[in-house]
């Protein structure tokens, strides 16, 4: 269709003529036969250049396809040939005659055009006409190419690699980078991260792989794969969680046993997912997850017995919620999962917020940040609509959003794009090609493609390649995003997870000893002056030595209570130094400092966890760094 | 450790002749030796003459030396013997035939008169295995010290254990004797995070390879095929220890090691820890599995003293005190029912601070309390030590600031009646 109107359009006295041949018998192109143009069109294109720098007009070329039946090889020798002539025609012509030139030009064009009324019997038995002979030539040629395997692409010159450059200078870029920031809220969408925490078989892995797919991230194939592999070995209620759990152990094990990171697109949230982990094993995990993220969806089992296992002493719920609570996270929904093994039952869903409610509040989320959301992952039940049939008992009693509803109105939180740059690596791995990967989440300041960036502890520096957001490369990214760097020109043996990206004039400081103000959990044995624990900085876990307790601290106003207390007990706050442990028991000490920030400084890079014997015994802010 | 010949008398004057067979036994010395003690061992000494006519003639001898000890240095691995001073003592090797990995140095004036070295001259004594070693007190020998000896020359001593620390991309060797924790090797591999759905064998490459390090690392850091080895523990939170055992276990099988294969069959326990750092070690020797083979060896001993008294000050902080200062109020009040003391505190270079912590020993032992003396060499003592080194266990709760308050008033009261009695 549009291929005639086009010819039309440039072409009046073609078209006359085609009209008067044709008697309105004029074939349609099919959608294939129009996708299938489409697609030679661009690649053409691409080869020929843009319409004003090229000689040939997007008509000809559709023409051209046409007659060849789609094949983008000769149509493109024949584009290129005819784009030669012009060439070599317009430089002989002088000034003066140009327009001459172009008269001519144009009848070579109808020449061109004039094989589209033969192909009128069908693209199946094109009649070369006398017209098309000229190309009859070019034609054979062209055939001999394809049979060498000399396809378009490598005669194109290789573009060199280039070191790639900064494009902006500093000031540039924060400029650049706030009013992004600014942008982000009118018209683009915000972007956020969460973490999933609940339980062990609380069902998040189960719920994020079904939320994927009603979003349309996962695709039916991988679904059917998930299904038909998790039958073939008995554990078909895990086929939704295969989808998050990659790892042939997670799968034989039906567990997840490491971050999975994901990304989703709601209505007007661009959703960063970190599935973590349940099992109390696997909570350093969980910690380093829970560093990056912004937000937190909280699944409890609804199912008896299990709501009370998880949330009882022993259990994960609580213990996650404080953690995330300590590591900056202030937004929480609650996803009450399972509900459709207790037969949707109102009262248990409120027995259940009724339980978790208080102790949210006493762990410092406001009721305003904590939403509860009755969901069933296994049967996909109101975790975008709740319209079909399986849901008809909780629409009985339940009016409020869904999930997908509440994912959308999460908020960012403020993002400090003037602090300097702190990138603590959570993953390194192998990119494609040459150079190495790492990903995580920017504490602070701006980076962009062609920075020089140190990576402490250590004295090794690298330069960043691409810069890769929601799988997107992108020239710059600012603090609070979740991004994958290409590095260049390192070793892979000096990038650890663990490890601080920052720039080598703005170093993050090392620490071995230093003070931090902390609150005791609900611990048994007391924290004495010279506790072994092992704490927790981001993606990092070191063994470290509660040296001593300088002095108890009220709560809420932070006024000193005892100076030098002998124990600390639970629920107590206090100000205390910690140093690190030295790796060997004699000899010469070595203690590996970690990369720390005082909380006065940088929010992210100054919480601390401390944990001993596989329970979480408090977590801090660091107040000093002594060296 | 052998006994060569003992003279003490009932004050604790004289000399102990002891015959050092393995690393442990240098730790022994280590904590025997102190300075101002007149040590008498064998050394190698570069000798130089001049003759008449003004030539230097320098020569190596052989030459049993007695010195006042001024330093004493211990390292728990090989390392290539760094000479001190002005003295080239060093080239006489630290390391004798058999696989011994631990050092002493001892250094000092020379007191005895000698034929080739000069008296007052500095010398470090390089302490070696099979060599004997004579040790006078200075302020004669003590309950402790002379416990020490006891304890050092019981033949056939000690359980030893080969451990395997580790966790995903970790791993630490660790040997646990009587009195020692050696970490002999430490891998560190860095492993990728599982990947949405590509890149998974990444993940999986990295810890297949990380498996292969550790097979490597266990034929060379644990002797596996020693009799006296009685247990193999492979130690990690989560499953990663179940891999490393089977990994192991398929490898010793690739390779026909029928010996690997049998003592990991026989030896072999896995034990779930709750992280991957080696002061996780202490909760390996709480196990059950560990506890019940290996009771009444010192180190599980000391795990478990230490233990309750974490349990004690949770249910009851009255009864458990800690701190040097509380702990001798407690003792003067009889209320110490297990003193937990470490041996770093006896290493202290002032005598004055051994004898009060050997006196508090004598007082505890004779009130009927038990003492437990912590290795520090052990992952419990280094704990022991970061809570001061002394904790006790009392046998009725007393309150911390209610003894205080005692103290002060004691002392206001001794300080009035001086002033009577002086007016």
């Amino acid at each position: 269709m549009s291929r005639h109107r086009d010819v039309r359009n440039i072409n009046l006295e073609d078209e006359l003529d085609d009209d008067a041949l044709s008697d309105g018998g004029e074939e349609e192109m099919t959608a294939e036969q129009q996708l299938q143009m489409n697609d030679a069109f661009e690649r053409i294109r691409d080869t020929l250049g843009e319409e004003g720098l090229s000689e040939i007009p997007d008509s000809e070329i559709k023409d051209a396809i046409w007659y060849y039946h789609f094949d983008i090889e000769q149509s493109l020798d024949w584009c290129l040939h005819e784009q030669e002539k012009r060439r070599a025609a317009k430089l002989r012509q002088a000034a003066r005659e140009r327009e001459k030139a172009q008269k001519r030009m144009e009848a070579a064009a109808s020449r061109t055009a004039s094989p589209i009324p033969k192909g009128k019997k069908g693209p199946k038995t094109p009649v070369r006409s006398g017209t098309a002979t000229p190309l009859r030539g070019l034609d054979q040629r062209a055939l001999d190419l394809s049979a060498l395997n000399l396809t378009e692409k490598e005669e194109k010159p290789q573009v060199p690699e280039e070191p790639p450059k900064v494009s902006f200078a500093r000031e540039k870029l924060l400029e650049e980078a706030k009013k992004a920031l600014d942008a982000e809220g009118s018209n683009n969408k915000k972007t956020v991260s969460l973490v999933v925490i609940g339980h062990v078989d609380a069902g998040k892995s189960t719920l994020m792989g079904r939320l994927l797919y009603e979003l349309g991230r996962l695709d039916e194939k991988t679904r059917v794969a998930n299904e038909r592999g998790s039958t073939k070995v008995g554990k078909s209620s895990f086929s939704w969680a295969w989808s998050l759990d990659g790892t042939t152990e997670e799968r034989e094990r039906g567990i997840t046993m490491d971050i999975a990171l994901q990304s989703m697109t709601t209505p007007h949230r661009h959703i960063t997912i970190l599935d973590a982990p349940g099992h109390k094993d696997f909570i350093p995990n969980m910690i380093s997850g829970a560093a990056q993220a912004d937000c937190a969806l909280l699944v409890v089992d609804a199912s008896t017995g299990e709501f009370e296992a998880g949330f009882n002493r022993g259990g994960q719920t609580r213990e996650h919620i404080v953690l995330v609570r300590s590591l900056g996270v202030s937004q929480v929904i609650i996803a009450v999962n399972k509900l459709d093994q207790v037969n949707w039952d109102k009262d248990r869903y409120d027995e259940i917020v009724d339980f978790i409610r208080p102790f949210l509040t006493q762990s410092g989320f406001q009721s305003s940040k904590t939403k509860f959301v009755p969901v069933s992952a296994m049967q996909g039940i109101n975790l975008t609509t709740r319209g079909d049939d399986a849901s008809k008992e909780l629409r009985s009693w339940y009016e409020g959003p869904s999930l997908v509803d509440y994912l959308d109105q999460l908020e960012p939180p403020t993002r400090d794009i003037y602090a300097p740059l702190r990138i603590p690596i959570s993953n390194v791995f192998k990119g494609q090609g040459a150079g190495v990967a790492v990903s995580g989440r920017l504490c602070g300041g701006v980076v962009q493609v062609g920075d020089r960036l140190s990576v402490l502890p250590g004295d090794e520096s690298a330069v960043v390649k691409t810069i890769e957001l929601e799988e997107e490369s992108v020239q710059w990214a600012a603090a609070g995003s979740n991004v994958t760097i290409y590095l260049t020109s390192i070793d892979p043996v000096h990038l650890n997870i663990g490890s601080v990206l920052c720039y080598p004039s703005e170093p993050v400081p090392l620490a071995t000893i230093f003070t931090a103000r902390i609150i005791v959990f609900d611990i048994q044995v007391p924290i004495t002056s010279g506790t072994s624990v092992e704490l927790f900085h981001h993606s990092r876990d070191v063994s470290a030595t509660i040296a001593s307790l300088i002095a108890t601290l009220d709560r809420t106003t932070g006024e000193i209570v005892k100076k030098k207390p002998r124990v600390l007990t639970k629920g107590s706050s206090a100000e205390v130094q910690i140093v690190l442990r030295t790796t060997s028991m004699s000899g010469p000490s070595v203690v590996r400092p970690v990369p720390l920030e005082p909380f006065s400084a940088n929010k992210d890079m100054g919480r601390i966890l401390l944990r001993r014997g596989g329970e979480t015994i408090g977590a801090g802010i660091v107040l000093e760094i002594f060296g | 450790m052998k006994l060569v010949n003992k003279h003490v008398d009932k004050h604790g004057a004289g000399h102990v002749t002891l015959r050092p067979e393995d690393d442990e036994d240098m730790w022994h010395l280590y904590n025997l030796i102190q300075k101002g003690d007149s040590v008498r061992a064998t050394a190698i000494r570069r000798v130089q003459k001049t003759s008449n006519t003004g030539s230097i003639d320098s020569q190596r001898i052989r030459l049993n030396l007695t010195i006042e000890v001024n330093r004493v240095e211990f390292s728990s691995y090989a390392a290539p013997s760094t000479s001190s001073g002005g003295d080239p003592s060093g080239e006489a090797g630290s390391s004798s035939a058999n696989s011994s990995t631990a050092s002493l140095h001892i250094s000092g004036r020379v007191i005895s008169e000698n034929q080739h070295v000069k008296l007052g001259a500095f010398h470090t004594l390089d302490i070696e295995t099979d060599r004997d070693v004579r040790i006078e007190k200075a302020d004669g020998w003590d309950s402790v010290a002379l416990a020490r000896v006891e304890e050092a020359i019981v033949p056939g001593r000690g359980a030893e254990v080969g451990a395997v620390v580790c966790g995903e991309g970790t791993a630490a060797f660790c040997l646990l004797s009587e009195h020692m924790t050696l970490v002999t090797g430490r891998i560190s591999v860095s492993i990728p995070r599982k990947a949405a759905a590509s890149g998974t064998s990444q993940h999986e490459k990295a810890l297949t390879k990380f498996y292969g390090t550790i097979f490597d690392g266990f034929m060379r850091h644990i002797p596996y095929s020693n009799v006296g080895l009685k247990a193999i523990v492979i130690a990690s939170p989560g499953w990663v220890k179940d891999s490393v055992y089977d990994h192991l276990i398929q490898e010793a099988g690739r390779r026909g090691d029928k010996v690997l294969q049998k003592s990991l069959k026989e030896k072999g326990v896995k034990v779930h820890i709750s992280s991957p750092h080696v002061h996780s070690l202490v909760e390996v020797l709480q196990s059950p599995q560990i506890v019940s083979q290996l009771k009444e060896t010192k180190f599980a001993r000391e795990g478990i003293a230490l233990d309750k008294f974490h349990k004690m000050l949770s249910i009851d902080e009255l009864r458990a005190w800690y701190g040097p200062k509380h702990v001798v109020l407690a003792a003067d009040r009889g209320a110490i029912g297990t003193l937990l003391i470490s041996d770093e505190l006896f290493r202290a270079s002032d005598p004055e601070t051994r004898k009060k912590y050997v006196a508090l020993v004598e007082a505890v032992q004779q009130k009927g309390g038990e003492v437990v003396i912590f290795s520090s060499m052990h992952e419990s003592g280094q704990q022991l030590n970061q809570l001061s080194g002394i904790a006790a266990i009392l046998t009725f709760p007393l309150d911390i600031e209610v003894v205080e308050a005692e103290e002060k008033e004691a002392e206001e009261e001794r300080k009035r009646a001086e002033e009577a009695e002086a007016e």
